[in-house]
């Protein structure tokens, strides 16, 4: 080790006791002071490591959870970063702060899209996963095409690396690359020939750009797409979800390649993100059964994202959205509950946010009235935008209170007529709702 | 309902980035508070457009890869697409649709791509930067003011015959330099607004489908349109 990076990583190590001992926190900080000591410490940190890359705009947070998981079955060592923490200094911080390992560990990375070009200029990846990219506030991020080629020049100095690629997304057909490409997806039905609805982004065929059809579209552009022009396809599938067997609010079960599956989360998209770690686990030779064993486990750590609480006899789950793909796949989820419920929308236009709200009409609200829900509330900072957006969905007024002072919605959910509450928030506004939660003592304190 | 709408979505699959269907979806609820309804019609890459069967045009804003494909397909459409503006068919062109009805605009790639050239403006594009923001702007002929979201690299300069759809009170607007932002040629209405435009803006919304409506019924009496005012504010928490 160079005296450079020796310096730095004594002191990264240095601020992070600090900062845990006595602020109770870690964070970017460490890695942010490591990388100004010495710009290529991840070269030194990360030098005995096999790393895999998570990367692509949704799940990366709980496919990285998930694979963890998965190849915990067979390899005890495996080092990962905390959700958020998945920029450069971020990543830094996680192997600054890595207990000492003797054999040869892995590294599961969940990587920003941005991101990938900082870590492969100090790392070579054994593998790279791609969720999916989706349209997602365009005003930080940029187009999925642009968004794909930030990752492509990543992984365009790990020529060798395997990736691990979603399949039904046409996008990660598009480019011939030199890497070794396995792809995961959807294929439980007899085909048809369907198309997506208007308003669905990234449609185009990349070989003859036309429309592509699907013979069985899973949401937004995904699925067994085809091109009737020129006979482009979805590439042959290695990991396949061939059965579909039940599908709830809390959980789902399927077969990968046959072998059996309970998940207990919820949501078409995250059987993707299940699939995701499957391919992963059987990648890295983990065996089908002790794979199907790690994600029927109920692990509330890592399904955190959704998150039930209690607010006098109401059960709320309070469900994270950003962008229209997540925010339908999150409709299609609630869906699925046979049990009465109301509906939350609480929209803030924050950077964190997103500034442009425009994406909302993208939304499949329309979904909403034909599941019967007896009562609504629409909230946050931009309440004008997302009540007007419920009320042209078909939401009746008498149905609806809006609560723009958050602070108000404790008081709001007691009085909604049913015991099941679905809230879906914005990240800001997910923020300031949890501060009053924690404030009230319903939930602990603060958010990591 | 009484009176029916036909509205088509110019390449809706590939130029709807912003959330531009909600223009329609909010047409569409104001509509029926006096008694209309809006077929609406995807037009896409090898579609006819029949000028006739329209009464209402969106053409929304794309990603600059489907714009490309589009502007090649738009060519064929030019026609009847001119056609139908100068014939009063009301229109409204948002970001990407706004700069094709012009003469040409500047690719990501620095390429000049040709629109149809049924109005007069042409747009240019900027080094490395974008205007994003919040905006607002005053019609000069209303005095109404609209609010959105702007996210544009073009730089868009109206020619002669061209109104601006708003002076910019604040934000960039068409380039920001003369203060303008979108246009207005008969029925048509261009703008770089996201929120969507007519979402956000209901006198804006309530003008247009008045035009698409009497248009259609020059002998039915859509006064009432004047008098409805959606209210966001019933049923408001107020803070105790």
């Amino acid at each position: 080790m160079s005296i450079k990076s020796t310096v730095a990583t004594w002191t990264g190590k240095s601020a992070y006791w600090f900062l845990h001992t006595f602020r109770g926190g870690g964070s970017s900080l460490p890695g942010k002071l490591a990388l100004k000591l010495d710009p290529a410490i991840l070269k030194q940190l990360a030098k005995n490591y096999d790393v895999i890359v998570i990367t692509g705009t949704n799940g990366k947070t709980l496919t990285t959870a998930l694979t963890v998981k998965v190849l915990k079955e067979q390899y005890p060592d495996i080092l990962t970063n905390p959700s958020g923490s998945n920029m450069k200094q971020g990543i830094v911080t996680t192997f600054l702060t890595a207990p000492k390992s003797h054999q040869k560990p892995l590294a599961v990375l969940e990587v920003d899209e941005a991101n990938v070009i900082m870590v492969t200029k100090y790392i070579t990846p054994k593998a790279f996963v791609f969720t999916n990219i989706f349209r997602d506030q365009m005003d930080r991020y940029g187009e999925i095409y642009t968004t794909y080629q930030k990752i492509l020049d990543g992984v365009a100095l790990a020529p060798d690396a395997t990736i691990i690629a979603n399949g039904d997304l046409p996008l990660f057909h598009s480019k011939k690359l030199p890497n070794p490409i396995l792809y995961y997806g959807f294929d439980y039905q007899p085909d048809a020939d369907e198309q997506a609805p208007a308003n669905t982004d990234g449609l185009l065929c990349p070989v003859c750009q036309h429309i592509l059809h699907y013979h069985r579209r899973t949401y937004s552009n995904m699925g067994k797409y085809f091109c009737p022009h020129c006979g482009f396809e979805r590439p042959q599938l290695t990991y396949k979800l061939n059965a579909l067997t039940k599908m709830t609010p809390t959980s789902s079960d399927f077969e990968i390649n046959g072998q059996t599956m309970h998940l207990n989360i919820g949501g078409q998209y995250n059987i993707y993100n299940a699939l995701a770690a499957y391919a992963v686990g059987r990648f890295m030779d983990v065996n089908p059964v002790k794979i199907s064993h790690a994600l029927s486990e109920n692990d509330e750590q890592v399904f955190g994202r959704q998150e039930i609480f209690h607010v006098g006899d109401k059960a709320v789950t309070l469900i994270l959205v950003k962008n229209p793909v997540g925010l339908n796949q999150v409709l299609q989820m609630i869906s699925t509950d046979d049990r009465p419920f109301s509906f939350a929308a609480l929209l803030n236009a924050n950077y964190a946010d997103g500034i442009d709200t425009s994406w909302i009409w993208d939304g499949d609200f329309e979904q909403l009235p034909k599941l019967n829900v007896p009562a609504y509330i629409s909230g946050g900072e931009r309440y004008r935008d997302i009540t007007f957006r419920l009320k042209v969905a078909g939401v009746p007024t008498k149905d609806l209170t809006i609560v723009p002072d958050l602070t108000n919605m404790t008081a709001e959910i007691q009085k909604l007529p049913t015991q099941q509450v679905y809230v879906v928030a914005t990240y800001t506004a997910m923020l300031q709702l949890r501060k009053q939660l924690a404030s009230q003592g319903i939930i602990d304190g603060g958010m990591a | 309902m009484t009176y029916t709408l036909n509205a088509a979505h110019l390449y809706g699959d590939l130029m709807n980035t912003y959330g531009d269907i909600g223009n329609i979806l909010a047409m569409g609820y104001y509509a029926k508070a006096v008694d209309a309804t809006i077929n609406t019609e995807l037009i896409s890459l090898d579609d006819q457009f029949d000028p006739a069967k329209y009464d209402f045009v969106l053409f929304g804003g794309g990603q600059d890869y489907e714009q490309t494909i589009v502007s090649k397909d738009l060519q064929t459409k030019k026609v009847p697409l001119t056609d139908y503006i100068e014939a009063g068919g009301p229109f409204l062109a948002i970001c990407g649709g706004f700069q094709m009805l012009g003469h040409y605009y500047i690719g990501a790639h620095g390429e000049k791509i040709p629109g149809i050239a049924a109005l007069d403006h042409y747009t240019l594009s900027q080094d490395n930067n974008r205007f994003i923001g919040n905006i607002t702007i005053k019609n000069a002929e209303t005095g109404q003011t609209y609010y959105g979201f702007e996210n544009h690299n073009g730089t868009t300069f109206l020619g002669k015959g061209e109104r601006p759809l708003g002076d910019v009170l604040q934000g960039h607007g068409n380039n920001g330099q003369d203060q303008t932002e979108g246009v207005i040629y008969k029925n048509t209405f261009g703008s770089y607004f996201h929120g969507p435009i007519l979402a956000r803006n209901e006198a804006l919304a309530k003008r247009i489908l008045k035009l698409a409506l009497q248009r259609k019924y020059p002998d039915a009496d859509f006064s009432a349109l004047d008098q409805l005012h959606e209210d966001l504010t019933k049923n408001v928490v107020v803070k105790p």
